[in-house]
């Protein structure tokens, strides 16, 4: 744990003149931007400096005749930002996974939509673009234009996989996905199987990328709500308050009290359905039928409440710049907290299961170990960090909406496998329900939103949000237009996805599923 | 004849690229609040043992050859069902550049259920109205 | 030389073909039933009243489905291993006295116990092939599984049958089934016990339900197989899920003798041995709902490391409670 203070003070001293410029983003956090060559070194002095720290992403922006490239660290309280430019064009920079292996994914999607070679990466293939793809054609460099990308509708072919020729002969490659009954969403994990154990993975994301980051350029910021809402429909309404907070902060715009606590709501009412979703998904995962049934039955309440709230079961369009759209009436409070004790008694049913079930737990223990050392090395956030040891958690590190008003218990388990991973989430459920009473019982009075310009003075933020699946990270950069000049979108699973194919490998194919669930995916979040 | 795949519509879901939002909400048709195995209705795991398919989502470009090879793979007779605004006709994401559309770009559409996420109740809805169209004589789409 | 009537029609109708399908249809329909409740749900109600037609319509909307056979299969087997499977399930219940007396008088023989268990397991490896023969990898997975569970529970299988057949000195099904004044579930229910989780994992259901792991693999073996084959692969599963289940009642629970109280015994027996089906059937599905599924190398190691030694010490067991009992 370092303050920030003593990070800078670091960094200055021991690269003293490499140091291009240093200017703050918005209070608390920082930017310095760093000679090309030095990158490395400051983000390797930051890593050092405090050793919970993480690079959380790397963002790429055109700025016309150089990209700039941003590696935000994310530390115990807040983010440090290490800039370095790169001409245009000869994009090339040296890459930082051997301090950092959970930079691979992010340095490969730069690459992919920028175009910036990372030398000394492990594993330079496409991402998040089909195979197909035309080579020099980067969608985010500004010149690129949509309309300017010919559409090869009749062109579409099977995508080129790579050919795993393996060493030996009993390997035998399994894919799965991108449709399979495991995953709700299209993705294709190539599995090396030697029997039953798993030998190596290689995943392919981007069969759900819809480019939201370029369009988002092209809409209003108030019409890039509903565009980011519609990233992932199960943690909807995080994207929009995290695109909201970062948007206020440029604006120097801060948001009425009451609207603070009914987005605290609506946030955790989000979370506790995401955590249902998946608890009982994993009951579908590991052939525990009744545990699925039983849970999405109970999960209804909470879309009931939801509905009362906002008038849509799944995609809330609540939140806008500067509050939320609407109020919550009086006269649905009392029904709002009687459903959640309602829930508040199913919960310790289910505590009990997870608890003592002995076939769930010979499915959930010990599979899919993650150790604290793996979890800081990969980057991962979420309960998927927090279920190995890692005691980190946005609503404490950096409190947004109305968590530093309201007290909560962050969840941490050691074990570190499937099942603490489970744990972790079942028991957030059961503070989540505990944060919305407090927040009903003490909700201010007052206006629930106020009016903001429809043009954003010029101008750059970060917003980080706990959404249910670890740390969103937003950056917006807007030029004094109605139209932002950048989004930059790093979700909680574009992080975690490392650690499947970590966790994977030398354990059993059937655990596969199993491990992979209890690491929540959502790749609508990881492609955008 | 007619009145055995009137009363046993095997689904397989699959989505081409959606945020999720529609997704869960036919997940949910299975649950106990809504059940649609009281009307015989199955989700399959494998595209060949399925009658209807219930795509959610706009089209991307790496899904549209699976979409095809999925929809080709099921045996007839074989409905498609496009559910949400994003499988109708791109919903939000109209325009962009890893995206082709709707789903009737790839492959024949019989029924559209709008809806940002559309309710499991007008799901229902949608699923009934095929059925009721096959029963007045619908034959399975052209490829 | 004129066609025996009786014959045709108990062979056709009942106790034979007809009936069968019949019953494990209406075995179906229970189990998905009970299943719906369990979960807090309702299952088929729609078709037919309280939904006993769905797996009829599910069959019949099967057999009209296109037929498709994947380029790379293994024809004749892909063809005919479904087909083949169903008829010997369906054979074996020749053996088993349904209503008093066998399918076709004097077909059983001292022996047929063996032969009985020696069909299932040649039904079940049939099974096996099917999946083998369609070259998908996520079938090829599926049916390397049935094999491997095939030779986890079979021995066990073996084993815990004899014990009734020693206490009944004969390995006649009907003897068995007759010589029971007390239900041999009453005097040796550790047998019985282990009979039912033996049982479990013969009919591939959960606990150890890996061979049809749908979020692993797909579909298993049935993954390739549409319309016809299809329906005749689901039937032959329900088959055997139905004969495992009359297995358990004619060596465990009296088969079809229980009091009778008027009129045809026929009747009466019959009734009898649909109860007792039933009751093994609502207690197979309840298991099978309040259990997950266990990876294949766990259930390998409650075959083999559980059920097997438990299951030769109930077979010494009951030969000392049956030696005691009769002194020889």
């Amino acid at each position: 744990m370092a303050s920030a203070d003593k990070i800078l003070k670091a960094l200055s001293d021991s690269l003293g003149k490499r140091i291009i410029q240093t200017r703050t983003l918005q209070p608390g956090k920082s930017y310095i931007q760093v000679q090309t060559g030095a990158h490395k070194d400051a983000v390797r002095i930051v890593l050092q400096e405090d050793n919970e720290a993480g690079v959380s992403a790397i963002t790429g922006v055109d700025l016309g005749e150089t990209i700039e490239l941003m590696y935000h660290i994310r530390t115990c309280d807040t983010i440090i930002t290490i800039g370095a430019e790169v001409p245009k064009k000869d994009a090339k920079i040296e890459s930082i996974t051997d301090i950092f292996p959970g930079a691979n994914f992010h340095e490969r999607e730069v690459s992919d939509l920028f175009g910036v070679t990372f030398e000394g990466h492990p594993n330079p293939k496409r991402l998040i673009l089909p195979e197909d793809w035309p080579e020099n054609v980067f969608p985010l460099r500004k010149e690129v234009s949509v309309a300017n990308i010919p559409s090869k509708i009749g062109n579409f072919g099977v995508s080129k996989d790579e050919k795993h020729v393996s060493s030996e002969e009993r390997l035998v490659n399994i894919v799965l996905g991108p449709q399979h009954p495991a995953l709700i969403e299209p993705e294709k994990f190539s599995l090396r199987v030697d029997g039953e154990i798993v030998r190596g993975v290689e995943p392919r994301i981007g069969y759900v990328h819809r480019g939201i980051e370029k369009a988002a350029e092209s809409r209003t910021y108030l019409q890039d709500i509903y565009l980011v809402e519609r990233i992932c429909g199960i943690c909807n309404a995080c994207h929009a308050a995290c695109f909201c907070q970062t948007v206020e902060a440029i604006m120097g715009v801060s948001v009425p009290p009451r609207a603070r606590y009914l987005r605290t709501i609506i946030l955790e009412l989000n979370r506790i359905h995401s955590h249902m979703l998946l608890l009982g998904h994993a009951g579908l995962e590991i052939g525990y039928e009744t545990l699925f049934h039983y849970m999405w039955r109970d999960r209804e309440l909470i879309m009931d409440i939801m509905e009362a709230l906002t008038g849509n079961r799944v995609i809330a369009s609540f939140i806008t710049i500067g509050g939320v759209r609407r109020d919550l009436k009086e006269e649905d409070v009392p029904k709002i907290k009687a459903e959640l004790t309602k829930l508040k008694e199913r919960l310790s049913f289910y505590k009990n299961l997870f608890e003592s079930d002995s076939t769930l737990k010979m499915r959930t223990r010990n599979v899919g170990v993650l150790s604290k050392q793996d979890a800081l090395k990969l980057g991962v956030v979420g309960p998927v960090a927090r279920g190995s040891g890692v005691n980190m958690d946005v609503r404490r590190d950096e409190p947004y909406a109305a968590y530093n008003e309201i007290p909560f218990n962050v969840i941490t388990y050691d074990e570190g496998d499937s099942w603490a991973r489970l744990m972790v989430r079942l028991d957030e459920v059961g503070e989540s329900v505990n944060i919305i009473q407090y927040a009903l019982d003490h909700l201010p009075t007052g206006p629930y939103r106020v009016r903001v310009p429809r043009t954003v003075p010029t101008g750059e933020a970060i917003g980080r949000v706990e959404a249910p699946r670890g740390e969103l990270f937003y950056y917006v950069k807007s030029n004094g237009t109605a139209y932002p000049e950048r989004v930059k979108v790093r979700t909680p699973t574009f992080a975690n996805i490392l650690s499947f194919v970590h966790i994977a490998e030398g354990g059993n194919v059937a655990d596969v599923p199993a491990s992979f669930v209890s690491l929540d995916p959502c790749f609508s979040c990881t492609d955008r | 004849m007619k009145w055995a795949r009137l009363k046993s519509p095997w689904v397989l879901h699959f989505n081409s690229g959606a945020c999720n939002a529609c997704d869960i909400e036919v997940v949910a048709l299975l649950t106990p609040r809504y059940d649609v195995e009281r009307f015989g209705i199955l989700l399959e795991p494998s595209p060949r043992h399925a009658d209807i398919l219930l795509t959610t989502g706009v089209v991307t470009r790496q899904c549209a050859d699976r979409l095809k090879r999925i929809y080709e793979q099921m045996p007839e007779p074989k409905f498609v069902i496009a559910i949400g605004a994003c499988a109708c006709s791109g919903g939000v994401f109209e325009g962009n550049y890893n995206v082709i559309g709707g789903v009737d770009k790839v492959i024949p559409v019989d029924v559209y259920i709008p809806g940002c996420p559309p309710k499991p109740e007008a799901i229902i809805d949608g699923v009934v109205k095929l059925l009721k169209s096959i029963e007045g004589g619908k034959q399975s789409g052209k490829r | 030389m004129s066609l025996d009537l009786n014959f045709v029609f108990r062979v056709l109708v009942f106790p034979g073909f007809a009936f069968i399908l019949l019953f494990t249809m209406f075995c179906d329909w229970v189990e998905r039933k009970i299943e719906a409740r369990m979960q807090n749900r309702m299952g088929p109600i729609y078709t037919g009243p309280v939904g006993v037609l769905q797996p009829l319509a599910d069959f019949i909307k099967l057999l009209t489905k296109e037929d498709i056979v994947p380029f790379n299969a293994k024809n004749f087997v892909f063809r005919f291993a479904p087909i083949v499977s169903l008829s010997i399930f369906v054979f074996s219940f020749a053996f088993l006295p349904i209503d008093g007396a066998s399918v076709v008088s004097g077909s059983n023989f001292e022996g047929d116990l063996i032969l009985v268990l020696t069909l299932v397991s040649i039904a079940n490896f049939l099974l096996f092939l099917s999946g083998w023969s369609s070259t998908n990898p996520y079938s090829a997975i599926g049916a390397t599984r049935v094999l491997t569970q095939l030779l986890g529970y079979d021995i066990p299988l073996f084993i815990l049958a004899l014990a009734p057949a020693f206490l009944a000195g004969s390995l006649n099904i009907a003897a068995i089934a007759n010589k029971q004044y007390v239900p041999f579930a009453f005097l040796i229910p550790w047998t019985f016990a282990l009979f039912i989780i033996n049982l479990q994992a013969e009919l591939e259901k959960d606990p150890f339900d890996v061979p049809h792991a749908e979020t692993e693999i797909v579909a298993g073996y049935e993954t390739e197989y549409t319309g016809r084959r299809l329906a005749f692969l689901k039937l032959a599963k329900d088959v055997q899920m139905v004969l495992g289940a009359a297995i358990a009642v004619e060596l465990f629970l009296g088969g079809p003798y229980g009091p009778i109280f008027y009129g045809l015994s026929a009747v009466w027996y019959t009734l009898w041995f649909v109860l007792k089906l039933l009751i093994v059937v609502v207690v197979t599905e309840y298991l099978t709902c309040i259990f997950a599924r266990l990876r294949i190398d766990q259930v390998l190691v409650v075959n083999w490391k559980l059920l097997l030694p438990l299951a030769l010490l109930s077979l010494a067991v009951t030969v000392g409670v049956g030696l005691w009992l009769n002194p020889l």
